[in-house]
């Protein structure tokens, strides 16, 4: 009974995992103003990068750099056409969506259907050696705690440091922060590479640890949900985390709930995510106040500073 | 004086051109290249659904050296897309063309009847028709096969399976699997989750997990990617190549696999087609030769004796001494589906519905 709670908690963390790392990222850019929808594409082509490079190198963790680079690259492009240029940034998300799909299925044609056999780690290894924790923590990779080091970092950045106050006026109201000396279009640029980045090491996760495979359109939709995540968190980081393991559960939970013969609609679970996701946004939206306090005012709005 | 309206124009020429290629099926000159064209849905990789139709194509510049000359699209996601192309190839002098999937075979079904100048032939489908003829495997030969494995080899006599829907083809897959698995060993039992994907390797996984964690210790599916296998192997627990051989990536915990063979299928529309002999017909085979179902690697850790009980029901079922499915066999609620020495016919088995005695999960309808 307790090993099949465990198998259960330990299978939600790691399909939360992926979810942690894109939404976090997601709801920084978010924070800024920026709405950047192409979280998928940019998942995608983490995964995949991240996928060739170890499998050339034989490291994880140079594949999660690779990932990093290639996911804010991915953004660098939204930046420049929707920050710059001032392009719609939906459309552009879309965009960035589904060309993210396209060009990561380009560039792992050859690894399609094939594997990675990775090591566990000397750290790993130690870890699972402690006391108390080590058993559960052990079944976990790096990259799991590492989700939960960027939660903490994200928190303290946004609510704790100078830098976060003003990342998030540059979301309430540029026009303000360019007012008072800030460089509104330099600060959303990096928020976006942020989240793109993000965006890659979810994707690398997935293509690495996850599965530890390269698919076509592996990702399999995780990044509309961490799109849909960072609103049912309210922009809140903490929740974020809390959505994407509640998200991660559910998914695992009727598997198991499946495995054991209970009797559950399979087809609803599976749209559970998306439900909930429209469920919170009716209930916010319900409320202006909650709506005021949470929602970045000037999101999705682009920034002209000459008028 | 006759009226000539656009619409009368219009509808006399179309009609014209119904009835002009009626006799277009003619044998190919003695020096006249096929064209044949092949649509995939996704893309061709190592191994796997698209792996196997490439390799069914790729046979054809064997069998006919210098005769034909293969136009391959792979990688058409959308329907309509795959729709335009049919069209395109047909009018580009394809006299013969491949769809892949069932998703095709809609498509198909429509077009075919404005393409009489190709030979359309679909893997997966309902019916044959005028120009269109349609060849499926029976998979459920190859699954009651790795089931006799799975039986020997189960310890906790729970077997798990990953379904990706609950269509037909894997329903009568995992009841043979099933089937097979009893006809060793009469305690197993099998259970199974749905992960509502044809591909997502994630959610694959964690069904594997959820199988292991509920005590089972052989799991088998219908993968497109080696991650089922992975994750069993992580587990300890056998894993089975259903559709698919896994032994490159799976290297210790794959106990057996088969695969899909459809060369047979493309060399016969091919010859049939270059000697103007070429006529409708639905083709469903399973094991044995021109079939479109092979058994492949065993793992060394099978023992002899298992291997030799399945090749001698390999061996029946292609002499058609064997059926699995022969009665008597109940379902799941123990009501009596099939009566003794009784077989199901195949147009019952083509909408299978319901799962065997000894099969734990339920259908998502019956839910």
């Amino acid at each position: 009974m307790i090993d099949g709670a465990i198998g259960i908690l330990v299978a939600t963390v790691v399909a939360g995992t992926p979810l942690v790392y894109a939404a976090l990222g997601e709801l920084v850019t978010e924070r800024s103003g920026v709405l950047n929808l192409g979280v998928e594409g940019m998942m995608l082509c983490g995964a995949v990068s991240g996928f060739a490079v170890a499998m050339m190198t034989g490291s994880v963790w140079q594949g999660v750099g690779a990932a990093m680079v290639v996911g804010a690259g991915v953004a660098f492009l939204f930046g420049v056409l929707a920050i710059s240029l001032k392009a719609n940034q939906v459309a552009v998300g879309l965009a960035l969506a589904i060309f993210g799909t396209g060009l990561s299925s380009f560039i792992g044609k050859k690894y399609v259907g094939q594997a990675i056999v990775l090591e566990p780690s000397a750290l790993s290894v130690a870890v699972g050696k402690l006391p108390l924790v080590g058993p559960l923590l052990g079944q976990l990779h790096p990259l799991v705690w590492l989700s939960w080091v960027l939660l903490g970092a994200v928190s303290y950045f946004l609510y704790r440091t100078r830098t976060g106050l003003v990342l998030r006026a540059v979301g309430e109201s540029p026009r303000s922060a360019y007012a008072i000396g800030y460089k509104v279009v330099r600060i959303r640029y990096l928020a976006t590479l942020f989240g793109g980045a993000m965006a890659g090491v979810g994707g690398a996760y997935i293509s690495l640890v996850y599965t530890s495979l390269w698919t076509e359109g592996l990702v399999a939709g995780r990044g509309w949900i961490a799109v849909g995540l960072v609103v049912f968190a309210t922009w809140r980081p903490g929740r974020c985390l809390l959505g994407a393991y509640l998200f991660g559960g559910v998914t695992t939970a009727q598997l198991f709930a499946q495995g054991a013969g209970a009797r559950v609609p399979t087809e609803l679970m599976s749209a559970l995510p998306y439900l909930a996701t429209i469920i919170v946004l009716v209930l916010i939206s319900r409320d202006a106040t909650l709506i005021r306090l949470n929602v970045p005012a000037s999101l999705g709005k682009p920034f002209h500073a000459e008028n | 004086m006759s009226n000539i309206s656009r619409r009368n124009f219009v509808m006399t020429a179309a009609a014209g051109s119904l009835l002009a290629p009626a006799g277009l099926r003619t044998a190919l000159g003695a020096d006249e290249v096929l064209k044949v064209g092949v649509i995939h849905q996704g893309a061709i990789a190592d191994t796997g659904w698209e792996y196997f139709q490439a390799q069914a194509w790729r046979s054809l510049d064997k069998a006919f050296p210098g005769k034909v000359k293969v136009t391959v699209l792979e990688n058409i996601t959308q329907t309509q897309d795959a729709e335009r192309l049919f069209r395109q190839l047909s009018t580009q002098d394809h006299r013969l063309i491949f769809g892949t999937t069932f998703s095709h075979f809609a498509s198909l079904k429509k077009l075919a009847p404005t393409l009489k100048k190709s030979v359309f032939e679909c893997c997966a489908g309902i019916e044959a028709s005028d120009n269109l003829g349609v060849f499926e495997a029976r998979h459920y030969e190859g699954t009651y096969l790795t089931g006799i494995a799975a039986g020997r080899m189960t310890k906790s006599n729970i077997l798990g399976w990953v379904g990706a829907f609950p269509v037909p083809q894997v329903i009568y897959s995992l009841n043979a699997f099933m089937l097979g698995a009893r006809s060793v060993n009469p305690n197993a039992t099998l259970k199974i989750v749905w992960v509502n994907a044809w591909v997502d390797p994630g959610k694959e996984k964690d069904g594997v997990a959820a199988l292991v964690a509920q005590g089972a210790d052989v799991i088998s599916g219908s993968p497109n990617t080696p991650v089922q296998g992975l994750a069993a192997e992580e587990k300890g627990v056998w894993a089975i190549g259903s559709t698919g051989d896994f032994s490159a990536y799976v290297k210790k915990g794959q106990l057996t696999s088969f695969e899909l063979d459809w060369s047979a299928a493309h060399i016969e529309a091919a010859r049939a087609v270059m000697a103007g002999d070429w006529k409708p017909s639905t083709r469903w085979r399973g094991l044995g030769p021109g079939g479109f179902v092979k058994m492949t690697t065993n793992n060394p850790d099978l023992p002899q004796n298992v291997v030799a009980e399945m090749k001698a029901a390999e061996t029946a079922i292609v002499d058609g001494k064997l059926n699995p499915f022969k009665g008597p066999i109940k379902d799941q609620n123990g009501v009596q589906k099939v009566a003794a020495n009784a077989v199901i016919p195949d147009a019952e088995l083509k909408g299978m519905n319901w799962l065997v005695d000894g099969v734990q999960g339920k259908l998502p309808s019956a839910g």
